[in-house]
């Protein structure tokens, strides 16, 4: 952060876009005053774009099952899902119910370790670096789950075509089930720690409002929206896949006060529903196949679907015209609307604060930028 | 009155042409793989997607994003909004690069549009932000309009054709 411009009433302060507060490559412009109020707010973005959504129509489809997986790191489940779901629904196929329990299930372990990572970022931002190492070695846990179950940490490449690509059997549950007897009283301790901390409470209280107007008027989601009293979590309001018979109890994730400290109790509110979720269906998981045996025809069509990914919701429009390779695939992953939220959220803030507040809406420029 | 045929009846008080009696667009339900309903809704004319963005704003809607593409007439928009759960596809064709911005009017289209543009070319009148939004001023607007990818050039003859369809727009179909 420097200051590049000086006079007598306002001050103009870079920030990015590669800036070791700054976890992600984009660039703000701040004009403050003499008391370090932020007045102003100006993101400029594109350092890291890449151009997928072209790249995937010079792809076959089941090509851009890797491909998609590696848009973003933490919701690298949810795109080929989805993406996995367009095509699903173009070829008129339904998934195995045991399928449908497991892809759940991969995806609810990310969202878990996801929320993890920005908390963590928000302690280590507030310097509390004590509740930093705490939440680290608690997501820890859910990337030994990873590395067991799919044998990766971040990209566990378990969606396939009409299906998944990993098992569970009584062995990997019981190291599930016993993974999270361990995580979840540190999960407690540290969400009630959040709640009752002075230094957590002091800086993210009243930091980076943003009023439930104007979260409606922006069409934010995610646990943004839920910060800000705002439930469109996709797996509640459109329940797909295995969310029709196991759905996260939205209320424990809702709260009104639209600031940092709500965004990030929303975020353990999902933690908490994400461990109740998967426990739910490994209690009860369908028998049957995890795929179909054969490969679908995918014929001309289009389809829009939409998945809650860890920071809100997720779209993903295709259209096919009967070859190999998609004709056209757009989608939009919630920092893509969550941004422009950045403006109201930091206007008025201070200086300081500006930092912990972009945190706070979990931006993924990777995923925005695709 | 179900939500659906709320919306329907809203637009045809605003979408029904005077003296034919008949509505400006078409409009369907259907359904996604898990019974969640979806409205598909296509504009006869491009500009009515104003009263359709009207329409979200009267049911407390949002939009979600908007997809371009390109086809033989030249550019479909297919805006995609949300009311409370429920999916609202609107599709819309342009043929002169041109469409109104419903940014003034649902603000969550904002950086759906400027991507529109920034992609297609397609201009967005009215945007209060008509800004570029990822990439670098060095790419001409309308980037997704232009290349063929190499893939598809080198398949052979008979791919040859979208060549020369490209050449035959003016190099370029922007």
């Amino acid at each position: 952060m420097s200051d590049t411009n000086t006079n007598a009433k306002t001050k103009t302060i870079d920030i990015g876009p590669f800036h070791p507060e700054l976890e992600e490559t984009v660039y703000f412009k701040l004009t403050a005053n003499d008391d370090h109020i932020v007045t102003k707010v100006d993101m400029v973005n594109g350092f890291v774009h890449r151009g997928l959504e072209s790249l995937v129509t010079q792809k076959n489809f089941l090509q851009n099952l890797i491909l998609t997986e590696r848009v973003c790191s933490l919701c690298s489940n949810t795109h080929p899902w989805a993406y996995a779901m367009a095509i699903e629904t173009i070829a008129g196929v339904r998934v195995p119910m045991r399928a449908e329990a497991l892809r759940v299930i991969a995806e609810e372990t990310k969202r878990v370790a996801s929320n993890l990572i920005n908390l963590g970022l928000l302690t280590h931002l507030i310097k509390q670096h004590g509740l930093t190492r705490e939440i680290m070695d608690a997501r820890e846990i859910m990337q030994d789950v990873k590395e067991v179950i799919w044998g990766n940490r971040m990209d566990l490449s378990a969606n396939t075509l009409t299906g998944v690509r990993y098992d569970l059997d009584s062995t990997k549950i019981n190291f599930i089930l016993n993974s999270f007897a361990t995580l979840k009283p540190i999960l407690t301790d540290l969400a009630a720690r959040f709640d009752t901390d002075e230094v957590v409470l002091s800086r993210t209280r009243g930091a980076g409002v943003l009023p439930n107007d104007i979260a409606r008027k922006l069409g934010v989601t995610g646990p943004v929206a839920r910060g800000s009293g705002i439930n469109n979590d996709v797996r509640v309001k459109a329940p797909y896949s295995h969310y029709t018979r196991h759905q996260p109890m939205v209320s424990k994730s809702l709260y009104d006060a639209g600031d940092v400290h709500a965004r990030a109790m929303a975020r353990w509110g999902d933690i908490k529903e994400a461990l109740r979720i998967i426990e739910e269906i490994i209690d009860n998981l369908p028998p049957g196949r995890i795929h179909l045996e054969k490969r679908p025809h995918i014929p001309a069509g289009e389809a829009t679907v939409r998945v809650e990914a860890p920071r809100g919701e997720l779209i993903y429009y295709l259209q096919t015209d009967g070859g190999q390779k998609p004709v056209r695939i757009k989608w939009k992953v919630p920092t893509f609307t969550n941004w422009e939220a950045l403006k109201t959220m930091t206007c008025g803030s201070r200086v300081e604060d500006v930092t912990m507040i972009v945190n706070s809406i979990d931006p993924c420029v990777s995923c925005t930028e695709r | 009155m179900n939500r659906t045929e709320e919306i329907n009846e809203y637009l045809e008080n605003r979408l029904r042409d005077k003296n034919s009696k008949e509505n400006k667009y078409s409009f369907s339900i259907g359904e996604d793989s898990y019974g969640n309903p979806q409205i598909k809704i296509s504009l006869d004319d491009r500009k009515d997607i104003t009263t359709v963005a009207h329409t979200i704003a009267h049911f407390n809607g949002r939009c979600v994003v908007a997809t371009a593409y390109l086809n033989d007439e030249g550019h479909a928009i297919v805006y995609h909004f949300d009311i409370d759960g429920l999916l609202v596809n609107v599709y819309l064709q342009t043929t002169d690069k041109t469409t109104d911005s419903i940014t003034p009017i649902v603000s969550s289209a904002n950086w759906a549009e400027r991507e529109i543009r920034e992609m297609f070319g397609i201009d967005t009148v009215g945007h209060p932000n008509p800004e570029r939004l990822f990439l670098d001023e060095s790419i001409e607007e309308g980037v997704l309009n232009d290349f063929i990818p190499f893939s598809k050039a080198a398949t052979g003859l008979s791919e040859s054709d979208i060549q020369w369809q490209n050449i035959s727009r003016g190099g370029r179909k922007r």
